[in-house]
């Protein structure tokens, strides 16, 4: 596999043109071509984290077809002009399915799909289908409402405090679920949501943890993309969850559990899709049952009966017994926006702009 | 009570990078250069001390290394703007986006491993005081640390010799020159210090604020401190207080947020730098003390006639 920064990507990309024009056509007439992949991190592959998840999907490519598979990878490409040109890139040079990883590379994909009619082209957390462009999501809320339950059973203040990046759907659906969770363990459960304004900003992670502990939260829950969250939670003696990756280590054994994230389905199902010829653009969301969102080990000062339950929480999420927004669901305001005995829609769950009844925290 | 400390106590530990950045950009900038590389100075000086801690060299040993690290970046800026004489804006824009590259280049065989942390120091007696004590003697030293450069640093400018050197130097380095003084020679020290203290400032940020290594873990600090310095038209107590006042609403909007008050997050997260230009703007009404305190040769190039 090969592991490129921009910068050698496009030295190699410019160095395999020139071998191709010296060389002719000979490397194409080899009886067995491998199928060729490209993949588009928005951050370089720390030990954990967003693109720490992604990296194993793609290893579970190279695990399927070892050598019947060329991979570029190429890391490091937030903003959109760049990711533009990395996509049309990759989509020139041969790749039969192109992976994006983040919603920033959204509108360049949807640019460059059209161009290259051929290429499969994947993008993870994207809302837009083209006829060659799937995507692929998580439900992050059913493992942030398992997370939930479980903060519940160890808390004793019944206070969880949740960091997010940016008040967007996808970051306040899981903070609603989260206090769902521990409301079914705990119905008086509050949960005080602070956001960042900032994907990536460890000193004010630090500053917004400590400020929920200095609040009284004894359960903090950073859906960020570092482990500062889980790290000043455990400093300060209160319990964490962690986010994408198991974060236990960073925790100072005070990590509960983590809503972890394994795309591997999602990368190997699409490439054998590819490789036989019945790839389709989808939406694929899965969660639980899917495997897609894990927990982490529970912590071993769980209770053995309350991991049973929330084990058993698990499989009743997956099954689909249990729906973190099974009504009936109150806004803040105490306004009724799921009725009893119906679930909140998929489709508003994926556009979720209000906090439920309980959240401590003001939506703009 | 309780609360009031926590915003106390987070207000001053979030002002600690901010203090030594700002200070160091302050003795730079009064020797009439403009440094803007100071966010790259401080993801060297961060990287520098991480690695130092997981080679397993002593705290103090690491925050020195992250000093020097700092120091060395600067090195780079300084041969490029004093002694080629480039312009100081691109070659301070190049060190930053070069020292977040090479910071990021390190960090790759970091992993991302917990490491122990910068130590807090519970004075005796003192911290036992109530209120006062859990305030302002359970820091870690470099926070004290932090406070002892802005005095020092204060004393040096205006109270000594070489303060008064350095100042001439930044208003007008063919005066100084003329009267025998080596312009190139002191203005490479002070770009040294400069880059020392941003190497300070990376160093707390990753051995003992967030004590972990993740890329670009400055966010920002780096910019924010070469404003702050602006802002405070060049003096060093407005550096401090302005550095306690953007920590400190950084910290009580976040407690807002918490506290669920009607205010959208994204207006409350703008109220740092809303509430640091306006205080600052006001404080700065006064064009003749601004002019008084402005170093004349700021980012002119100064080549001594031979």
């Amino acid at each position: 596999m090969f592991n490129l920064t921009r910068r050698q990507f496009l030295q190699y990309s410019g160095a395999a043109g020139a071998a191709l024009g010296t060389t002719g056509l000979a490397g194409i007439a080899s009886a067995q071509e491998p199928l060729k992949i490209g993949v588009v991190y928005v951050s370089p592959i720390a030990d954990i984290g967003w693109t720490k998840q992604h990296s194993l999907g793609v290893d579970a490519i190279k695990a399927e077809f070892g050598d019947k598979v060329a991979l570029t990878v190429i890391d490091n490409i937030f903003m959109p002009q760049d990711a533009e040109r990395v996509f049309r890139e990759l989509a020139a040079s041969g790749n039969q399915l192109v992976f994006g990883t983040s919603f920033s590379h959204g509108t360049p994909m949807q640019k460059v799909a059209p161009r290259f009619p051929k290429v499969a082209f994947e993008h993870c957390s994207g809302i837009v289908h083209l006829a060659n462009l799937g995507t692929f999501e998580a439900k992050y809320y059913e493992g942030t409402f398992v997370a939930g339950a479980a903060g519940a059973h160890m808390s004793k203040a019944g206070k969880i405090g949740f960091i997010g990046g940016f008040p967007i759907p996808d970051i306040v659906g899981p903070a609603n679920a989260l206090l769902l969770g521990a409301q079914s363990v705990n119905p008086d459960a509050t949960c005080n949501a602070i956001f960042l304004n900032s994907w990536f900003d460890p000193g004010k992670e630090k500053e917004a943890a400590n400020t929920l502990l200095s609040q009284g939260c004894d359960v903090i829950c950073s859906m960020t993309d570092t482990a500062t969250g889980v790290q000043v939670a455990g400093e300060g003696g209160a319990w964490s969850i962690g986010y994408a990756s198991d974060m236990a280590k960073f925790g100072s054994g005070k990590q509960l559990t983590a809503f972890t994230l394994d795309w591997s389905s999602d990368y190997v199902g699409a490439a054998k899709g590819v490789a036989a010829g019945t790839w389709k653009p989808e939406a694929r969301w899965d969660g639980l049952a899917g495997g897609v969102v894990k927990m982490a080990p529970y912590n071993e000062a769980i209770p053995a009966d309350v991991i049973t339950k929330l084990k058993q929480l698990e499989a009743d999420i997956g099954s689909g017994k249990i729906h973190p927004y099974a009504g009936e669901l109150k806004d803040q305001d105490g306004n009724v926006k799921v009725a009893a005995g119906s679930v909140l829609a998929d489709a508003d769950i994926r556009g979720m702009n209000w906090f439920v009844k309980g959240m401590i925290g003001k939506l703009g | 009570m309780d609360l009031f400390i926590a915003i106390f106590t987070g207000t001053i530990i979030a002002a600690t990078p901010l203090i030594f950045a700002a200070l160091g950009e302050l003795v730079v900038e009064k020797s009439g250069v403009l440094n803007l590389g100071i966010e790259g100075m401080m993801l060297m000086g961060a990287a520098f001390a991480f690695w130092a801690v997981i080679a397993g060299l002593p705290m103090p040993v690491a925050i020195l290394a992250g000093a020097l690290g700092g120091a060395a970046a600067s090195l780079l800026f300084g041969v490029l703007a004093l002694t080629f004489l480039t312009n100081q804006y691109a070659a301070g824009l190049a060190l930053a986006i070069f020292g977040s590259g090479v910071s990021a280049f390190l960090g790759r065989n970091f992993g991302s491993a917990p490491i122990d942390a910068l130590k807090k120091i519970y004075i005796p007696y003192l911290s036992d005081i109530p209120v006062v004590g859990p305030m302002l003697f359970r820091f870690d030293p470099m926070v004290y640390f932090a406070i002892v450069m802005f005095f020092v640093i204060s004393w040096f400018l205006y109270r000594t010799k070489g303060g008064l050197v350095l100042r001439t130097i930044g208003e007008s380095p063919e005066t100084a020159h003329a009267i025998g003084y080596p312009v190139i020679r002191i203005r490479y020290l002070a770009v040294l210090f400069g880059g020392l203290m941003a190497g300070l400032a990376g160093a707390y940020l990753s051995v003992a604020y967030t004590p972990l290594w993740v890329e670009n873990m400055t966010a920002g600090k780096g910019w924010i401190s070469l404003a702050l310095v602006v802002f405070a038209t060049w003096r060093p107590l407005r550096v401090l207080l302005g550095a306690w006042l953007f920590g400190g609403m950084t910290i009580l909007q976040l407690q807002g947020q918490a506290l669920g008050i009607a205010v959208p997050s994204e207006l409350l997260s703008a109220l740092p730098y809303l509430a640091t230009i306006i205080v600052l703007v006001i404080i700065s009404q006064n064009r003749q003390m601004l002019a008084l305190h402005f170093p004349a040769s700021l980012a002119k190039p100064f080549r001594p006639a031979t």
